[in-house]
């Protein structure tokens, strides 16, 4: 072969060497653990915080018991507690870290009783024209314990 | 053996250059290896035991957007732009005119159901009306995981879709190949972003925010690997449906009372 | 106003259009190299003599466009730092893995290309002349000054193979582009077979026409005679492969009308009312229909040089308009449509943007540039003023 060809082929495999070099350093050691994709990854969004607690630990003995006795009672015992007072993770790691009052606007409410079309008839709804007078709702019913008939 | 030193230098060169060449390829093939013999310890979860399954009821949707609200608030997903990792849809299928045999469906999704739907079409126009709430598959098949050019997401042995934020490149292929609009851009980390299953929560125990979240039991979680799972038997025993099953993916947010309107 | 913009139903994530004018013009930009490759290949494969005035013309035309291709993707990418994972990690499922490898892997068939047809060149400068530019010819030489006969035949026999295996790599280099595109199911429009051979197509119709173009633009700057044989070739050629294109834009639209699937209406909605003009306005009427009169008169005709090369331009100005017409009718057409098939967005370009107007622009002209400079490096002028 002619010497100014292997000079371009030698060039060429220098680049590709220093390229492989450079690529054994740079890509993260546990890329390809598991798949084709960096390991590490999976570990780190197991980490991630949390910020919704779940209503049992609201419950917990020395928290709030008494209510929520009262609220696994009745029918709102579906609607969890932090849906109306907020992500509450960091107060029960903290009880001193307070959550912000729950909103309890006729609005609120009404996000899911008022009167919609789509909704399934069975679900408790109220056309908020005629009932309840314009007041909050909670005027009347306790919302940890609703259905007070 | 008579040498030039110019000889010398050149044989010198290329058996350097050969060595540490062949030292870093076969170095780089073997460390891969073996981490994957050797998998880190799994702090008390073993991914190999679960398969993560997920059900939609659409019975049951009340259309309050809870759930929409409360995966923003624990993921951190902004508010203030368009983009959610899970959503609520409203479906309102018109009655037919005289005039035309065409189904006409009124479908919208306001701020993704987060601030709740207004009524805007009179009782008497309408034949049927329903909430469809929306999230990502996490696709057996996912064709976002096929597209992506780098590996930056994947599916894990428990069945969770996600996504490698510090290798993502944010060249958006996934977004564009995602048939069900699961996926967003986020701005702020510059990569591809969606639904986890708030796999943060799942491998603790806990239950996704927004199953957690809604009221009426619409939205349900459970190990697929577990007969007495309430979705394993559903799955088993109801008239289920997928979101467009004709394209392969193999989703695996299984809806019960999936009507034919549903995009 | 954003009522304006959507019409129907649209998923609430695909509110933002991601892929901007910025992705036009990749493939639009991979399409122009690879066509004038293509172009320079009829000479160098083929043999056909009258394209010699052209040939390493059409190399260092590539050259140029390649050097810039990859700018729209960097602008675009949320995290161009780590653009590089693309050559270290490429995901093989994914055809859009294939850029850093196959872009690599042509560029150096290019380079070596134009370093093999022009080393005679390069040597003979080196060796008369002095100081930096001694330094500059030396070096390009690769310090090896054997320009015998035996030296130059073997040159161009080792041209020859890297010419004919630099045909199918240029195929390779827009072909998976459009492959990019054809493999996205959940894409109506984007989701067909037959992608990859339209953007091939309209690559080789857009390149050829461009290499007219800028050859005559040198001519009239240089002052010399235009090769009215290698003009007419090349319209003759672009010609033919203009057919090509038409019959597999036309044929993927009719097929798509003839199944008549479920996406059947909002395609029809985005021909008739999203992209209805740049689609049959632009890409197909002016893009298209007009040049192939054009091209077909100056084909039927004899003598009238001067008036046949006006009509030789004005088609290939046309054509390039339509070609680009052809990528942003794909790339933002299909994102104008949602996947939920009952919705349409609109894409609304912005001038001063990361990725609006004014970066496209600046991409364009900068391979002008850049040919400039190269052209002053490595003249090609003695080919054309034989």
């Amino acid at each position: 072969m002619q010497p100014h060809l292997k000079r371009a082929f030698t060039l060429l495999a220098l680049v590709i060497i220093v390229f492989i070099i450079v690529r054994s350093i740079l890509v993260p050691a546990s890329f390809g653990q598991y798949g084709w994709y960096r390991g590490d990854s999976v570990s780190e969004l197991r980490s991630l915080p949390i910020n919704y607690s779940g209503s049992t630990s609201c419950g917990e003995e020395g928290c709030h018991k008494i209510i929520y006795d009262v609220w696994v009672k009745d029918r709102h015992k579906t609607v969890n507690c932090e849906t109306c007072h907020g992500p509450a993770e960091k107060h029960t790691l903290n009880a001193r870290e307070t959550l912000t009052p729950a909103d309890d606007s006729r609005e609120y409410c009404g996000k899911c009783h008022f009167k919609r079309l789509a909704r399934p008839e069975n679900f408790p709804q109220i056309d908020p024209e005629t009932h309840g007078q314009e007041l909050r709702c909670v005027y009347c019913h306790n919302p940890h314990k609703p259905w007070f008939i | 053996m008579d040498i030039t030193r110019r000889d010398f230098t050149k044989i010198g060169c290329k058996v350097i250059i050969g060595t540490v060449a062949g030292a870093t390829v076969i170095e780089s093939m073997i460390s891969n290896n073996v981490a994957a013999q050797n998998p880190p310890a799994q702090e008390g979860y073993d991914w190999e035991k679960h398969f993560w399954g997920y059900v939609v009821d659409t019975r049951k949707c009340i259309g309050c957007g809870r759930c929409a609200n409360a995966c923003k608030l624990e993921n951190k997903v902004p508010f203030d732009e368009e983009v959610y990792r899970t959503w609520v849809e409203r479906y309102r299928v018109k009655k037919t005119t005289a005039q035309t045999r065409e189904e006409e469906v009124v479908i919208d999704s306001p701020n993704g159901g987060i601030d709740g739907f207004e009524d805007n079409i009179p009782a008497e126009e309408l034949k049927k009306a329903f909430y469809v709430p929306k999230i990502c598959n996490h696709c057996d098949n996912a064709p976002c995981v096929q597209v992506c050019p780098v590996g930056a997401t994947y599916e894990t042995k428990d069945g969770v879709v996600l996504i490698d934020f510090k290798y993502c490149i944010g060249c958006r292929y996934c977004i564009q190949g995602c048939p069900y609009g699961a996926r967003y851009f986020n701005t702020e980390k510059g990569t591809a972003d969606k639904c986890t299953w708030c796999y943060h929560r799942i491998t603790k125990g806990l239950l996704p925010a927004c199953v957690q979240a809604c009221p009426t039991g619409a939205r349900k979680f459970g190990d697929l690997n577990d007969e007495n799972s309430e979705v394993k038997k559903i799955i088993d025993v109801e008239r289920i449906n997928l979101l467009k099953p004709d394209l392969g993916t193999k989703p695996k947010v299984y809806y019960v009372g999936l009507d034919r309107e549903v995009k | 106003m954003l009522e304006n913009l959507i019409w129907g139903y649209v998923y609430p994530n695909e509110s933002e259009i991601q892929w901007s004018i910025l992705i036009v013009l990749y493939p639009y930009i991979t399409g122009l190299v690879a066509g004038a490759f293509i172009a320079s290949s009829l000479y160098h494969v083929f043999g056909n003599k009258e394209l010699k005035p052209v040939a390493r013309f059409a190399l260092l035309t590539a050259l140029s466009f390649l050097c810039v291709a990859m700018l729209p993707l960097l602008v675009h990418l949320g995290r161009p730092e780590r653009g590089i994972e693309i050559m270290f990690t490429p995901h093989i499922t994914s055809a859009m893995s294939g850029f850093g490898y196959i872009f690599s892997f042509y560029l150096i068939i290019v380079l070596l290309e134009i370093w093999l047809s022009f080393r005679e060149d390069i040597v003979k400068t080196a060796l008369s002349s002095h100081g930096w530019k001694e330094l500059l010819y030396s070096s390009l030489a690769l310090f090896s000054f054997d320009i015998s006969e035996k030296a130059l035949h073997d040159d161009e026999k080792f041209a020859k193979k890297l010419a004919i295996i630099g045909i199918p790599s240029a195929a390779f280099l827009h072909g998976y582009v459009g492959f990019i595109f054809g493999g996205i199911k959940a894409n109506p429009w984007w989701s067909t077979p037959l992608m990859p051979i339209i953007f091939l197509m309209s690559a080789i119709v857009s390149g050829i026409a461009l290499l007219i173009l800028l050859y005559i633009i040198a001519m009239k700057f240089r002052k010399h005679v235009i090769d009215h044989k290698c003009v007419q070739s090349l319209a003759h050629y672009l010609w033919i492969f203009l057919i090509l294109d038409v019959t597999l834009e036309l044929l993927e639209i009719i097929s798509m009308k003839y199944a008549s699937r479920e996406d059947i209406d909002i395609i029809n909605r985005l021909l008739a009312d999203k992209i209805g003009f740049t689609f049959w306005g632009v890409q197909l009427f002016m893009g298209v229909f007009i040049p192939f009169v054009l091209l077909l008169l100056v084909s039927l005709m004899k003598k009238r040089e001067n008036l046949k090369l006006g009509m030789i331009s004005l088609s290939s100005v046309l054509i390039i308009i339509g070609v680009f017409a052809m990528r942003w009718n794909v790339v933002i057409g299909g994102q104008e449509i949602s996947k939920s098939l009952v919705g349409t967005l609109t894409y609304v370009p912005v001038f001063f943007s990361q990725e609006g107007v004014l970066p496209a622009i600046i991409i364009c002209i900068l391979p002008l540039i850049i040919l400039r400079v190269v052209t002053a490096i490595l003249p090609p002028w003695k080919d054309m003023e034989e």
